[in-house]
């Protein structure tokens, strides 16, 4: 009946402006849960077929794909450059520019041999130069050692990191099927996407990831780089880790694959970006690349020093042929093979008192060496260390860049997404104010009933 | 900026400025609590390796400095023992050419001898001249003397010298620069001993002294140039010792220029690294203000 429609009128904006108060009410609240995005009333009139007044249309979260999208590939690469910048400075801190150094032991080395040249006869002379040997052999060793430790730190972060992003897999997947359910009575679950989104950041920080959303709501997660399916609907492909190679300190890397639903693991192709993908690169090439370029100045220095000591003229203090000084297969187990001082062969020829091979020996410190590209050994390893720096330098500029640039774009996705509370709060006036309208109009329509029905009586 | 600013925005941009702040703040205390601007290498890479060669230099030229004390010492004490030298020889010419008129008595004669002797003792005495227990003459060889004694039942003039004929050579410069510290014994004094003994044999004899005269005199001559050689080399070295300590000021003072921080620059820039900090975080009380202090609903 046509009195009882402003009644339907004033209920329908009662129950309208109630929801839209209890929306704001849960921007307000949420205002600094992480990854919560504010929601809008979507209010659509009624018609005369529909019986006048409003409805609720629909609660929609402000949503700016686009820049979502942005974040999660960009979160990677920020996550991959604040581990790289955190591991190639712990890198650089083991050419320290203070104190003990494989380029100072070299140069005290050096020294002793100049005092074995002035002096081949003094025995004590000659045991510091084996001393000074010694001290340069442990240094290179503790900074292979290094090395490989810092190797095998980065491999263990990985696999914790493996084990981490696999969790956040296995939740993004049971939100699916909660998502799945709660819509599937038409309304959104706004609260669960969230949720899901926040996960699937988490998970961009680990590995590069893209997510594709199917018509039932619940959303495809694929590696990025490869395409590997990590979710699908509510099935999960979780990372896994094989063993791989050796490392530096010889036992075995871990070798990172999917786990496909068919049983075996598929090996990642390719760099998989995020944290995971930049500790897979620190690992085999930034860390292995440093060893290797120290194990090449321990071979130089071995084969130059050798080849001076082994010389077919140079004689020991007893007479006898030189022999080498350093052995190597590597950094790690550099060490001096001579111990007895007088078995230094100083001189060229028979006289003991004679200085040839010692002063041989001195021009090795400034010979271009063949194994090291012509560079002599101090020249290269001091090259070494400006590496080291200038990787940590490269690293902490790009983490900074990456940093920036992600807090640009959580800029913008807060100006689409963020909850302002003067917008809340002036909401909150505008609903209330049509509350008390649509109130007012019930009491009206009240009152008109009442007339009504003292008419007839 | 963008269009719509929230809370979160405000507090993310104010954290964000203040942990760069605070950053930059650390890295400006260490630079003044070290003094350095370099405290690791990628502070400034390029920095870090010229300082690695430069100290490389630095050890070096100090190693190549204690050489050259060395070759001064022992130069030295050949310098001394050739003036000697050369005194002994100049009295033996004296009583050479007193018994070169045959005038003199066999009583003399043999006194003359008994003289020549003691100069020839002495002289072989002086050759063998020890700097840290080496022979100055011997190739700086240590253990027994290279020169044959005067009274060991061996002596022959002629081979007086058995040491090593090869010279020392110490390196005193870098690039491969040597000096030559020893002459060999016998090229040194073996025509003095040679003569001395030909003359004593022919006092002994009752032999007019003839050519000897002239033979301790271009045996003398040989020492004197000797001696004028060693002067040079003892020369270059002094020489080479200045170079070498302008050298190690020079690489030092490089190495300060790289790595050293300029005190009053840093404490100023950290002074107004704390003045931001403080301002930035100071504007932090606008944070707190929103609409829920002025609406009353």
């Amino acid at each position: 009946m046509a009195i009882f429609t402003p009644l339907s009128i004033g209920r329908s904006a009662l129950l309208a402006h109630e929801r839209a108060i209890t929306t704001t009410g849960q921007n307000i609240a949420n205002a600094e849960t992480p990854g919560y995005r504010r929601q809008t009333t979507e209010f659509a009139s009624q018609d005369q077929a529909q019986g006048f007044g409003v409805r609720v249309v629909a609660v929609e979260q402000a949503i700016d794909r686009f820049v979502e999208a942005q974040l999660l590939r960009q979160e990677s690469r920020a996550a991959g450059a604040e581990v790289r910048r955190d591991v190639l400075d712990r890198v650089q801190q083991l050419f320290p520019v203070e104190g003990p150094s494989v380029g100072g032991a070299l140069d005290a080395f050096f020294a002793a041999a100049q005092r074995v040249a002035d002096r081949p006869e003094d025995l004590a002379v000659r045991g510091e130069f084996l001393a000074r040997a010694e001290e340069l052999a442990a240094r290179v060793r503790a900074l292979s050692d290094g090395l490989a430790r810092e190797q095998r730190v980065v491999d263990d972060r990985l696999r914790g990191d493996v084990d981490d992003a696999n969790v956040v897999v296995q939740r993004i997947a049971s939100l699916n099927v909660s998502i799945v359910s709660a819509e599937s009575s038409g309304q959104r679950a706004n609260e669960l996407r969230d949720q899901r989104d926040a996960a699937l950041l988490e998970l961009s920080e680990f590995v590069e990831v893209r997510a594709t959303e199917r018509e039932n709501g619940s959303v495809d997660v694929e590696l990025e780089s490869s395409g590997m399916a990590l979710v699908i609907g509510a099935d999960v492909q979780e990372l896994a880790v094989e063993v791989g190679g050796g490392g530096l300190d010889g036992s075995p890397v871990a070798d990172v694959g999917v786990k496909l639903a068919s049983g075996p693991v598929v090996t990642l192709p390719g760099n998989p970006g995020g944290r995971i993908g930049a500790l897979l690169t620190l690992r085999d090439t930034d860390v292995a690349d440093r060893s290797a370029e120290l194990d090449t100045f321990a071979l130089a220095l071995r084969d130059g020093v050798n080849a001076v000591q082994t010389d077919p003229a140079a004689r020991d203090l007893t007479g006898a042929v030189g022999l080498d000084l350093f052995s190597a297969s590597g950094a790690a187990d550099l060490s001096v093979e001579l111990t007895d001082p007088r078995s230094v062969a100083a001189a060229i020829g028979t006289n003991p008192a004679d200085n040839g091979n010692a002063l041989a020996l001195l021009d090795v410190a400034e010979a271009p060496q063949a194994g090291l590209s012509g560079a002599t050994l101090g020249d290269y390893f001091a090259g070494l260390q400006a590496a080291a720096g200038n990787a940590a330098r490269s690293a902490e500029d790009e983490a900074a860049v990456e940093s920036a640039v992600k807090s640009s774009l959580e800029g913008r996705r807060d100006a689409v997404s963020g909850v302002s509370l003067e917008e809340e709060f002036t909401d909150l006036i505008r609903f209330q104010r049509g509350f008390q309208a649509a109130a007012q109009l019930i009491n009206v329509s009240d009152r008109m009933l009442d007339e009504l029905i003292g008419l007839v009586r | 900026m963008v269009g719509r600013v929230t809370q979160t925005t405000l507090v993310r941009d104010f954290l964000s400025h203040v942990q760069s702040l605070q950053s930059r703040t650390a890295e400006a205390q260490e630079h003044v609590q070290t003094q350095k601007r370099i405290n690791q290498p990628s502070d400034d890479p390029g920095g870090t390796a010229r300082v690695a060669r430069l100290r490389s230099e630095d050890a070096d030229l100090r190693a190549l400095q204690e050489t050259v004390g060395f070759g001064l010492s022992v130069l030295g004490a050949q310098d001394a023992v050739l003036g000697e030298a050369d005194a002994l020889l100049t009295r033996a010419r004296e009583i050479a050419a007193q018994h070169a008129n045959g005038l003199n008595t066999p009583g003399e004669r043999q006194a003359a001898a008994a003289e020549i002797t003691e100069i020839e003792r002495a002289l072989i005495t002086l050759a063998d001249t020890t700097v840290a227990g080496r022979h100055v003459f011997g190739g700086l060889a240590t253990g027994s003397s290279p020169f044959v004694q005067f009274d060991d039942p061996g002596f022959d003039p002629n081979a007086a010298y058995t040491g090593t004929s090869e010279a020392f050579h110490v390196r005193t410069g870098r690039d491969g620069v040597t000096t030559r510290l020893t002459t060999s014994g016998d090229q040194v004094f073996g025509d003095a001993i040679l003569a001395l003994d030909v003359l004593r044999s022919n006092l002994e004899a009752g032999t007019v002294p003839t050519t000897e005269i002239d033979e301790i005199a271009s045996a003398a001559e040989g020492l004197r140039l000797e001696r004028a050689s060693v002067g040079a080399r003892s020369r270059t070295l002094t020489e080479r010792g200045q170079e070498i300590l302008r050298g190690i000021h020079t690489a030092r003072e490089e190495i300060g220029e790289i790595e050293d921080i300029d005190l009053v620059e840093a404490i100023v820039d950290l002074q107004r690294l704390q003045s931001a900090l403080e301002a930035t975080l100071v504007s932090g009380q606008t944070l707190q203000q929103s609409i829920v202090d002025y609406v009353r609903l």
